[in-house]
């Protein structure tokens, strides 16, 4: 029977009390959108809940020296800001799209990846978008690049007894730009089968000074895919490039067969979208 | 089962409920307050007809936990028509442009539409399909839907 | 047809403004005085020997007040078949299979309890392809039959075989033939109201059961029956439906958590609820029938049919349930979709280790009519004619009788490919294989009532109190689709009162006479030519009662004034105009004369009339009230599967633009033009609705929707896996409601509510042939289907 007690501590420091003393009978929960329907399909069975919707200081979009994201956001905040769609194109694809207003509502960004399901929305653009993590304990703060964050399906760098705080995302240097694409059979209240990030930095003379990749549902955990990237730097931007890129990048995923997709069918949307979404990025770089 | 006590108004009135923490605001909806207009169509988020509105937002009471709502204001489709029994603009759309066929999702329904329409009384088509995206409907292909919200907005306007 | 008031006219849906403020009371709202919840305990294997039930620990959990297994309730077989028990305690032969159940203070506690329940079993090899099922060395599913006959195959005995006219004969004829084979999947109704029940026995064992079903009176029958062969022969049964969210055709068989919920109020003399969890709806209700069809078909050179030769395998699943009789919808479009001379349909449904199935909307017509449909655009396209052409040749008229024997009496096929055809712009937009393309399908099915047992009646009472307002019991049901407004509009219509006088009680056995259920789409033309009838009965009373009271009314008015004013004179009034009931009318609730309808004193208010006719102090007083009971001049399919079922048939098309991205294999519907002959729009608002609708399903089932199971396990068993429509989705239906009129439905109404599902799925897979050169034969037409099929083309 679901019965579990409920704690909404009103600072960090009550939380990491509060950790040390349930240890693992505890569970952490922020919107609650994957932990709620877990408990109820018994997947999770914790004797207590810990609400981290207590800490209102960590809900926040700020640019000063680069972008801070609280760890509490709402996607829906992400997809209402104009800062965010201007400046971190690819976050506000991903936002926008996650379930439906209902989930967005409440879904924050910090639970989307701390739950680091293969298929976060927000993971493959945090990775284009070069984020770093910002994980507090009660020793204090550290920094975790993205893509060092996810070590397996459902499993993440973050420790027990830390709570993830923030994301720190750099200000590009120069015309940068970035998209999303969700590939999901429905236009909402859907998984991805597939999701591609680009982000792109591009010269006055369309060159790629600087380009990353983030993939999610194209391998156990949300990858970068490098050598595409390595790839992409220092040519022009074109057609040809980038249907090399989506080769490239294809063949550094290891998706798999599963009841939402094939591998096959995976790994050929990767080449189809890599250079949609690129060609997308530096539209939105051009401002068209 | 431990209780704990949660108070917040709820359709314009203040009130406590005395409840187990683990259990959910559409829980407590249902058995406490005995308001069964918001449905469970699901229980996971998926298919909104449990949908309420939360401090101006929709959201999924199936899966939002009771001890969230503390001082918070909860609006579902009972508090929506007057005291005086008038119906609220999206109540009479539904009715007069087939908005409804087995009524069943049209609880939440209603209440994400009136969420959005609080916010933005003009929305285009694209709006209003996202706004009621996580209602799912079996019934209506949603075209009538739509069009009720429509003319819910068209009423709104004119009254203002 | 004429200076129609209210038929056809566009009446909103005040009567159920209850479903707008919340205060419905569907099943899951329905809450008794000392109610206990029931829940099942389903099988772990799809095929397995239970070993050992061991119950004894939920037995004594706190708050539970009943554990029943297959040992300790009657040994009772139910279903179509009578092949399975309501418990199973020896084989369980699918995951859905029911092991036990558990009635419980509380849903929390029942749920604990069946975590409690200890089932040892011992795995038994399965078969999950029908086709793998039907060889000699298949594992059987059944031993014996529902006498103990042992059973030797996996093939049920139903044999499914029409013939008509001779098929070597036309092959003989033709100058072009195709052959094919296409498949369809499970699909799961979708109901947005999970089922539920809830059962009560009074202490003298009377039931009354709360229930969702379409036809409550069958319901009541297999009930009853089941009773009886419990030892409960003579008690009796009352069906009542709450407010019903969807039906989709879930609701047409008497499921087996029914019979346990009966079982359970009979254990712990309390009333009893069971109500499924979403998860629930998936994996233990039966789905729409999959089937595989290998269909020929030829043409002359004029592309003129000559001949359609299908054979069908269904997945029958475990158990039997309707789904098994789908071949019996299946050979209307078979036969007679289209002018075809010579037919031969063979279906073979198989048991597995699947799910079992039952109906849904449009009932074995959708698998059907996508393969007859794939099938002409492909004899067209070997014929080198257009396929809009193709199907006006051959097109249905009216006066026909097809192979099958149906009658067709109004027929507006040709009209509806046209107007598909014009809207779509059909010649311009073909053949061009650029991405885009237009495809259409067709449909015939039954739209006036359908004998599927030896009555396809339906019983009305309509009475009119001395207020003036009318109460109507309809037999049938309402599962959303609207009824309560339609039925109100045709008798106010035919009585000449308002909409709004009109309440309305559906589905309950207590209080209606017989209808053969809200199924087949008949409910608009077996109610509404109930109404009719029961409305010009009563109708004729009033008028009777007028003719008695009205000078009666008028005269005693004259006395009064008399005594008020002694110089008052009476004028000279013709009480010949109201002296016969056929001089009278009524219109808006007034009684008048017909030949001078403002007249001064002779219209009254008919709430007058009925007043002084009850209120008569001595003498002899009425009351108003008459029944009609409609079954319609139709016969039952006999031995062959012929037979004319149906008073009239509906025809529709469906055309579609889509837009096909060929790097991903995805499909965007452009266009979708529903054009269907109704007969007669009763209220076009609420017809539209059920086109709306239906496309919106059928696009669902051609593109998005399956339940995906892998060993007899439902593997998509929620929302976010199995790929129902969202709003997001856009489908942009646009019907096209033809209204020829039929002589024989009510206003010339026909039914309406399956048809717009079935042409279109058929109609896109024709549609994205023309945009991109391939054909899907599988449905639903997923992108990986679509990407691999290009390229393996362009190989």
């Amino acid at each position: 029977m679901v019965d579990y007690d409920y704690k909404k501590p009103k600072s960090l420091k009550e939380v990491f009390g509060l950790l040390k003393k349930y240890g693992p009978k505890a569970t952490l929960i922020a919107g609650g959108t994957d932990v709620m329907i877990n408990i109820r399909n018994r997947e999770l069975s914790p004797e207590i809940l810990i609400s981290l919707r207590g800490l209102s200081d960590l809900c926040y979009i700020r640019k000063n020296n680069g972008y801070h994201i609280g760890a509490l956001t709402t996607h829906r905040m992400l997809e209402q800001s104009d800062m965010v769609r201007a400046g971190l194109s690819a976050l506000h694809d991903a936002a926008s799209q996650v379930g439906s207003v209902q989930i967005r509502n409440v879904a924050t960004v910090g639970g989307n990846i701390c739950t680091a399901a293969p298929s976060a929305d927000t993971a493959g653009p945090l990775l284009a978008l070069d984020a770093t993590v910002a994980l507090e304990g009660p020793n204090g703060r550290r920094r975790v690049p993205i893509a060092d964050f996810f070590t397996g399906p459902s499993e993440t760098v973050r420790k027990g007894n830390e709570v993830l705080v923030e994301f720190d995302i750099p200000e590009e240097p120069g015309h940068f730009g970035s998209a999303y694409w969700k590939h999901s059979r429905r236009k909402a209240m859907d998984l991805p089968l597939l999701g591609i990030a680009v982000g792109l930095a591009l010269s006055e003379s369309q060159e790629i000074s600087n380009a990353r990749l983030g993939l999610t549902v194209a391998a156990p955990v949300p990858i970068r895919a490098y050598k595409a990237e390595e790839f992409l730097i220092g040519k022009r931007l074109g057609d040809d490039v980038l249907v090399e890129a989506g080769k490239i990048a294809s063949s550094e995923a290891s998706p798999r067969d599963s009841l939402r997709g094939k591998a096959w069918y995976r790994r050929e949307m990767i080449e189809v979208f890599v250079p949609r979404m690129a060609k997308l990025a530096a539209e939105r770089i051009r401002g068209e | 089962m431990k209780k704990v006590s949660i108070s917040f108004t709820l359709n314009g009135d203040k009130v406590t409920a005395e409840v187990p923490p683990s259990w959910t605001l559409l829980k407590t909806l249902r058995e406490y307050f005995e308001l069964t207009g918001p449905k469970e169509g699901c229980g996971t988020g998926e298919c909104g007809a449990c949908t309420v509105i939360v401090d101006g937002k929709a959201v999924n009471s199936c899966i939002f936990p009771i001890p969230e709502v503390e001082g918070k204001s909860v609006t579902t489709i009972e508090g929506i028509a007057s005291k005086d029994g008038t119906l609220h603009p999206l109540q009479k759309a539904f009715i007069e442009n087939n908005g409804v066929q087995c009524g069943f999702c049209t609880s939440g329904m209603i209440m994400s539409a009136k969420a959005l329409l609080d916010h933005n009384p003009d929305p285009t088509e694209d709006e209003i399909r996202t706004g009621i995206a996580g209602n799912l409907c079996r019934c209506t292909g949603y075209v009538q839907i739509v069009a009720s919200i429509e003319k819910a907005g068209e009423l709104i306007r004119q009254k203002k | 047809m004429s200076n129609l008031l209210y038929v056809g006219k566009g009446t909103p849906r005040t009567i159920e403004v209850d479903k707008v403020t919340g205060r419905a009371i569907y099943i899951n709202d329905l809450k008794l005085p000392g109610m206990l919840y029931g829940k099942i305990l389903y099988s772990d294997y799809a095929h397995a020997r239970i070993k050992k039930i061991d119950a004894s620990k939920a037995e004594v959990l706190p708050g539970v007040r009943a554990v029943l297994t297959g040992h300790n309730i009657p040994d009772v077989r139910v279903g179509f078949l009578r092949d399975q028990t309501v418990l199973k305690k020896d084989i369980v032969r699918q995951f859905r299979d029911e092991v036990a159940a558990v009635a419980a203070i509380s849903p929390e506690i029942a749920e604990e309890a069946l975590d409690l329940i200890e089932v040892e079993y011992e795995e038994l090899p399965a078969v999950f392809d029908p086709i793998e099922a039907m060889k000699e060395d298949a594992p059987l599913i059944h031993e014996v039959d529902a006498r103990g006959k042992p059973i030797r195959t996996n093939i049920l005995p139903l044999p499914w075989k029409f013939y008509a006219g001779d098929i070597e004969q036309g092959r003989k004829n033709s100058a072009y033939t195709v052959k094919d084979t296409v498949s369809t999947t499970w699909v799961n109704q979708c109901c947005m109201g999970t089922s539920g029940c809830v059962a009560e026995f009074d202490m003298n064992n009377d039931l009354t059961f709360h229930s969702q079903t379409n036809v409550v009176f069958l319901g009541k029958q297999r009930i009853m029956e089941y009773l009886s062969s419990i030892g409960m022969r003579g008690r009796n049964v009352r069906v009542i439906n709450p407010v019903v969210g969807g039906s989709f055709g879930t609701k047409l068989d008497t499921d087996i958590y029914e019979f346990i919920c009966i079982l359970l109020a009979l254990r712990t003399r309390k009333p009893v609820k069971i109500l499924f969890s979403r998860e629930e709806e998936f994996r233990a209700l039966p789905p729409r029938q999959p089937a595989v069809f290998t269909i020929e078909q030829g043409c002359d050179k004029e592309g003129r049919l000559t001949f359609r030769k299908a054979e069908a395998i269904l997945d029958n699943g475990a158990y039997t349930s309707w789904g098994a009789t789908t071949p019996s919808v299946m050979v209307m479009p078979m036969s007679s979709l289209y002018r075809v001379p010579n037919v031969s349909f063979e279906a073979t449904c198989v048991y597995t280790n699947n799910i079992y199935c039952q109906a849904m909307r449009g009932y074995g017509n959708p698998q059907a009519t996508f393969a007859v449909e794939s099938s002409m655009d492909e004899l067209a396209e070997e014929a080198g004619i257009d396929p809009a052409e193709f199907r006006l040749i051959n097109r249905n008229q009216s006066g026909d009788v097809t192979p099958m024997r149906l009658k067709i009496t109004s027929c507006g096929l040709e009209d509806c490919i046209n107007s598909v055809k014009q809207k779509l712009n059909w010649s311009e937009k073909r053949g061009k294989r650029k991405g885009k393309g237009v495809g259409m399908g067709s449909l015939i099915h039954v739209a006036g009532g359908a004998r599927v047992y030896k009555s396809d009646g339906h019983g009305m009472i309509v009475k009119v109190d001395q207020n003036g307002h009318i109460d109507v019991l309809d037999g049938g049901t309402d599962q959303g689709q609207g009824s309560p407004t339609i039925i109100s509009q045709m008798v106010a219509e035919a009585l000449g009162f308002r909409p709004e006088d009109v309440s309305l009680t559906l589905g309950d056995t207590g209080l209606c006479l017989w209808d053969a259920g809200t199924h087949a789409s008949r409910h608009t033309f077996m109610a509404g030519n109930a109404a009719v009838r029961a409305c010009e009965k009563v109708k004729q009373q009033i008028l009777e009662l007028a003719v008695e009271n009205i000078p009666k009314v008028v005269k005693s008015g004259f006395r009064r004034k008399k005594r008020n004013d002694p110089d008052f004179v009476e004028p000279d009034l013709d009480y010949t105009l109201i002296s016969k009931p056929e001089y009278l009318d009524i219109k808006d609730r007034m009684v008048f004369p017909k030949s001078d309808p403002e007249h001064p004193f002779f219209r009254i208010e008919v709430s007058q009339i009925i007043r002084d006719a009850l209120h008569v102090g001595t003498g002899e007083s009425k009351v108003v009230m008459a029944e009609a009971f409609y079954d319609p001049p139709t016969e039952m399919l006999d031995r062959e599967l012929k037979g004319n079922l149906s008073c009239t048939y509906a025809f529709g098309t469906t055309g579609i633009e889509v837009e096909v991205d060929e790097k991903t294999g995805e499909v965007k519907i452009l266009q979708l033009f529903a054009a269907h002959d109704v007969g007669k729009a009763i209220n076009p608002i609420l017809l539209k609705g059920q086109i709306y609708g239906a496309a919106y399903i059928g696009a669902g089932y051609g593109l998005t929707e399956e339940m995906k199971l892998e060993n007899g396990r439902v593997m998509n068993p929620n929302f976010l896996d199995y790929k129902m429509l969202t709003a997001k989705d856009v489908v942009p239906v646009e019907p096209i409601v033809i209204e020829p009129g039929d002589e024989d439905g009510p206003f010339g109404a026909k039914g309406i509510g399956e048809p717009g599902l079935v042409p279109t799925a058929p109609a896109i897979a024709n549609a994205i042939y023309d945009a991109v050169g391939v054909r899907i034969k599988s449905l639903p037409i997923t992108p990986e289907k679509v990407l691999a099929a290009l390229k393996e083309k362009r190989k």
